[in-house]
């Protein structure tokens, strides 16, 4: 699908036409793309925190917010505002620089993240040739400020906390990374759009998931630990440590810690369909349908629908993984410190590189299927 | 070599393992989804106490003989017997009884020991007030009856589960007039008298 619709082609053409020059009318472009993708991702934070609540309150027989908007929908708003207006404390003796960029960096790598995910085949902010990389570089930067955040706290649980924060990200980022290898060593390329293309050749039975079940599972497990979700948020477990680095943190800045958990959870959700479950594709390739239909693949209204329908799976896919996320924080006990490093160490880490060179073995065995 | 392969093995199945247990938990997790809440609505919706329930004492002044039980039994000797000795008659009077209910932990042994059965608990719990002094009840708001639960028109009253129908566990939607689980003291004996024969009748009733 290369001719069709081209947005920023027709609001170049517009702006030449009124005289302005192609490398101006290109920079003008480029905030579109930032700014709905920023407005998605805030937008999925409010859902996510919403379902979160309502889900959680099911599992719990419960009914969760009900008041806050017709079923407590505006309840993330809510929560949002309260945490908008609250005083800003800075501890005595706390090093106020660093107390206030630690959140900073925590939250501005997952936001950056945001510029390789896709929705369609043209619909991301910017096809760049080493996005998957990008975002397992990006976010080897959040341990940096957790570690900022648990020390300028001035108090020694919160540097516990900030300490084991940063150790369990760091050591969930190796088997993270080499799981990703597998996937991108079968693609053959870095960028998310060309991984998602290699999966659609036949619908859902091409799908990552099929080719690489154990590096599913080991990316899954390193996603969640990254995020902080349960089993593994011992940094902010309300029960150890207080809230671990969290503990200080009041008003705007614990809403960036928030905000960057959910942000982070939306995205590691997203990436996971993005490398196993097929990214924007319908289980039955769009062009099949289109062939079975007669129907040229490349007038607009058709464009549209496709463009429609890959965005909505994409969004499907993401959320039916926070939906297992949430699931998850409910069903299983919390892991211990010692029990986590373990876990990201000496279980997922052999296992990611087994899988690593049952990868490259079949790829040498079998080109056609794994990737020539 | 062999030793290794065992060990990879017996890995390879405890990993097997946990990840069935983890698929049992989330199946479990998944079932609570289409479970009707337990939420009781309070304001709107309030459930109904049961008999032995622990709520506010109440007090009858004209039983009470100021013999001061409750205040021994008591475990923080708080019941305040304000009684004098009546010279002419010989006898106590009584002028005055309180309890503090913002100290009172509701344990019921004053009510058990009471020798004149003036002491008894209700099923009020709603005993809140804005001022903690307010919550010093003399004789006469002790002696007050209680306000029941379904005599509120705006509260819908659910029955507690041990007041449910046999084989329901959610109170919302039964109509009240189903009788609960279990049988009353003279179905029991019914029962009893047909199941028995008619010596092992004549042994208990000669025993009573």
């Amino acid at each position: 699908m290369n001719s069709g619709l081209d947005l920023e082609y027709s609001f170049n053409e517009t702006l030449k036409a009124l005289g302005v020059s192609s490398e101006i009318a290109h920079i003008i472009w480029l905030p579109f793309p930032m700014l709905i993708v920023l407005v998605a991702a805030v937008v999925g934070v409010l859902v996510t925190v919403w379902l979160e609540r309502k889900i959680s309150a099911a599992a719990q027989q419960r009914i969760g917010p009900e008041y806050a908007g017709a079923l407590g929908v505006l309840q993330p708003i809510a929560d949002g505002l309260k945490l908008l207006v609250k005083e800003d404390v800075i501890p005595e003796k706390a090093d106020s620089i660093l107390f206030t960029a630690g959140p900073i960096l925590v939250l501005i790598p997952v936001i950056l993240s945001w510029l390789i995910v896709p929705f369609g085949q043209n619909l991301l902010i910017s096809n760049v040739g080493i996005g998957i990389f990008l975002w397992i570089a990006l976010s080897s930067i959040q341990p940096i400020g957790l570690l900022m955040s648990g020390y300028a706290s001035n108090n020694k649980y919160s540097l516990l906390g900030g300490l084991r924060a940063a150790a369990q990200s760091i050591s969930y980022e190796i088997p993270l990374a080499l799981s990703v290898l597998a996937v991108v060593m079968m693609t053959n390329s870095l960028s998310t759009v060309d991984i998602v293309n290699q999966q659609n050749s036949a619908g859902i039975l091409s799908w990552n998931i099929w080719r690489q079940p154990i590096g599913f599972i080991v990316f899954w497990i390193c996603a969640l630990a990254e995020c902080e979700r349960l089993p593994f948020d011992l940094p902010e477990a309300e029960e150890e440590l207080v809230a671990g680095y969290q503990t200080e943190y009041a008003g705007m800045k614990f809403a960036l810690f928030y905000l960057g958990s959910y942000i982070n959870l939306i995205l590691s959700a997203l990436l996971v369909s993005v490398l196993y479950l097929g990214g924007w594709g319908f289980p039955i390739p769009v062009e099949t349908i289109s062939n079975i239909l007669n129907i040229p693949a490349n007038t607009s209204f058709i464009q549209v629908i496709t463009a429609t329908l890959g965005i909505v799976m994409t969004i499907l896919k993401a959320y039916l993984l926070v939906f297992i996320a949430i699931l998850l924080r409910w069903t299983t006990p919390r892991v211990r410190i010692d029990q986590l490093l373990d876990l990201g160490w000496k279980f997922l880490l052999p296992i990611s590189l087994a899988n690593l060179l049952l990868t490259a073995g079949l790829k040498l065995a079998l080109p056609q299927f794994f990737g020539g | 070599m062999k030793d290794f392969l065992q060990k990879v093995n017996s890995y390879i199945k405890e990993a097997f393992g946990a990840s069935k247990y983890l698929f049992d938990g989330i199946t479990v997790t998944f079932d609570h989804l289409r479970r009707r809440p337990v939420t009781v609505q309070y304001p709107y919706e309030k459930l109904i106490p049961s008999e032995r329930y622990r709520g506010r004492i109440h007090y009858e002044f004209d039983k009470c003989i100021a013999c001061e039980v409750c205040v021994r039994v008591c475990p923080i000797n708080l019941p305040v017997v304000d009684w004098v000795m009546n010279k002419e008659t010989k006898k106590k009077e009584l002028r005055n009884y309180s309890i503090d209910f913002g100290a009172c932990i509701f344990c019921g042994n004053c009510v058990e020991y009471c020798p004149t059965n003036c002491l008894s608990m209700t099923e009020e719990y709603e005993l809140a007030t804005f001022d903690r002094h307010n919550l010093n009840y003399d004789n006469v708001a002790l002696g007050r009856l209680p306000t029941n639960v379904t005599s509120d028109p705006t509260v819908k009253s659910l029955k507690e589960l041990t007041y449910l129908p046999k084989g329901v566990m959610d109170p919302h939607d039964i109509p009240s007039s189903e009788p609960r689980v279990g049988k009353l003291p003279e179905e029991v004996f019914d029962w009893m008298v047909s199941s028995n024969s008619k010596e092992e009748v004549s042994i208990s009733n000669s025993n009573n």
